[in-house]
């Protein structure tokens, strides 16, 4: 009892909890800036660290310990720290629900438990921070998130539902992240596999969108409306606000890792197979994503929303159909 | 000595309650690394209005409705255009028509349901 304690204490705060996932997070984002900058004809980050890797950690690092916090009589800046520590454990909590971590807890419906976790909690904990730093860059940019979000959260809950379905409905526990085993059962199959292919376009588009990446960035479009809802956000707290978003970036990129792709499958988990084909297919999807990123404009808020409706809702209905036929 | 994995396969409540305990876990020591390594500085200005003076805008934060209107005028313009052009006419022929356009739609839908249901049911 007491080492299960132990262990999962260390889970939560070393691996694959605190320590793991802000590091991969700061890697994630390393990943994203470089790799844009290459599509782009640009260096990225080249200088801290080996190949510039240390970059995003520098930068978090400055913000956090040099920058000043600017704020206004309106400012609540104690509530919006509290608010965006709390989006930022709850992802990072939500991981002992995945097979990568070593005290792994697994149930009937967990996918609903880690959703709520992972994808929601962030979310409420952004638009929360942000309205307590008000301005009116600030409410207009929590204004078009709120409406980007509106299509693309539940096209994202249901891209990921269907294929945990698909993969627990015969064996194993019912909706549990544990059926992942079962994911290139799905893809063999030509039916399962069209849904399959439905539902990870919409993943792909719709994370596009929680990310607000292009096209999808246009809650914080600068120029226009500054940095949207991080406007009022400086020093540690604009070093809380990305980091928050580079959780949430990488526990949803690793949640479509074994969704999608079956985690570290054909290897196990404790193999060096396991760990080499993990990283492989986090890196890809992470460049999916850059990629997508890198050559596609800004959209504006209706022309966001009928995109995402077209090509994001569309399909994951679609699936759900076919779900209901297979 | 702990050695490999704890796999720990339990009802959803018991997992509700182990995660919020590792959410708390975590928070305190997010919490107290935080504030152990912030930067203290702090300054106070007035809110960035590109410029203008805090007189410019009637409030900071949008309402509610504010936001819900938003939502409605950008994507859903076509439905709004389409409520306001056949509803609201000011005559209420139009209204009447539409509302039992709609209600015979859903008539219609349950009427098919329940035989449906009848037949399945035996």
């Amino acid at each position: 009892m007491i080492s299960e304690i132990i262990l999962a204490v260390v889970s939560a705060i070393v691996f694959p909890g605190l320590l793991f996932t802000v590091s991969l997070a700061l890697f994630t984002q390393y990943i994203v800036r470089k790799a844009s900058a290459r599509f782009q004809s640009r260096m990225g980050p080249s200088y801290v660290g080996p190949f510039g890797v240390l970059q995003p950690f520098y930068d978090f690092w400055k913000l956090l310990r040099v920058k000043e916090t600017v704020k206004t009589r309106f400012s609540m800046v104690r509530a919006a720290e509290l608010l965006l520590i709390v989006g930022i454990v709850f992802p990072i909590s939500a991981l002992v629900f995945l097979p990568l971590s070593p005290f792994r807890i697994s149930c009937e419906f967990d996918i609903l438990i880690f959703f709520y976790m992972a994808s929601v909690m962030p979310l409420v904990a952004m638009v929360m921070a942000s309205l307590a730093m008000p301005g009116p860059y600030t409410s207009i940019g929590v204004s078009r998130l709120l409406s980007i979000i509106t299509i693309a959260e539940p096209a994202f809950f249901a891209s990921i539902i269907i294929p945990v379905y698909l993969s627990t409905r015969s064996s194993g526990l019912l909706m549990s992240i544990s059926g992942y085993v079962n994911v290139y059962q799905a893809w063999e199959r030509p039916l399962t596999a069209l849904i399959m292919t439905l539902c990870f376009i919409a993943f792909i588009i719709s994370l596009q969108a929680k990310a607000m990446y292009q096209p999808f960035n246009i809650p914080e479009a600068e120029q226009e409306i500054i940095a949207g809802f991080e406007t009022e956000f400086s020093g540690p707290l604009l070093a809380l606000v990305r980091l928050l978003h580079d959780v949430d970036l990488a526990v949803s990129i690793l949640l479509g890792v074994y969704v999608f792709l079956a985690g570290p499958l054909p290897f196990r988990h404790l193999s060096v197979g396991g760990v080499l084909m993990l990283v492989a297919k986090y890196t890809t999807l992470t460049l999916v994503v850059t990629l997508v990123r890198s050559i596609m404009g800004r959209y504006r808020v209706e022309q966001a929303l009928l995109q995402l409706f077209k090509y994001s809702l569309t399909p994951v209905i679609a699936a759900a159909i076919l779900t209901l036929l297979v | 000595m702990i050695t490999g994995s704890v796999n720990l396969q339990i009802s959803p409540y018991e997992a509700v309650t182990i995660s919020t305990g590792v959410v708390a876990l975590l928070l305190v020591v997010t919490l107290v690394l935080y504030y152990a390594l912030k930067s203290r500085t702090i300054r106070v200005s007035d809110v960035y209005l590109s410029g203008e003076p805090e007189s410019v805008v009637s409030r900071l934060s949008p309402s509610v409705a504010a936001l819900y209107w938003g939502f409605m005028r950008r994507f859903a313009k076509s439905i709004y255009n389409m409520l306001i052009s056949r509803v609201h006419t000011g005559s209420l022929h139009d209204w009447y028509k539409f509302i039992s356009s709609w209600f015979g739609v859903l008539i219609l839908i349950s009427v098919v349901v329940f035989t449906v249901l009848k037949l399945a049911g035996g």
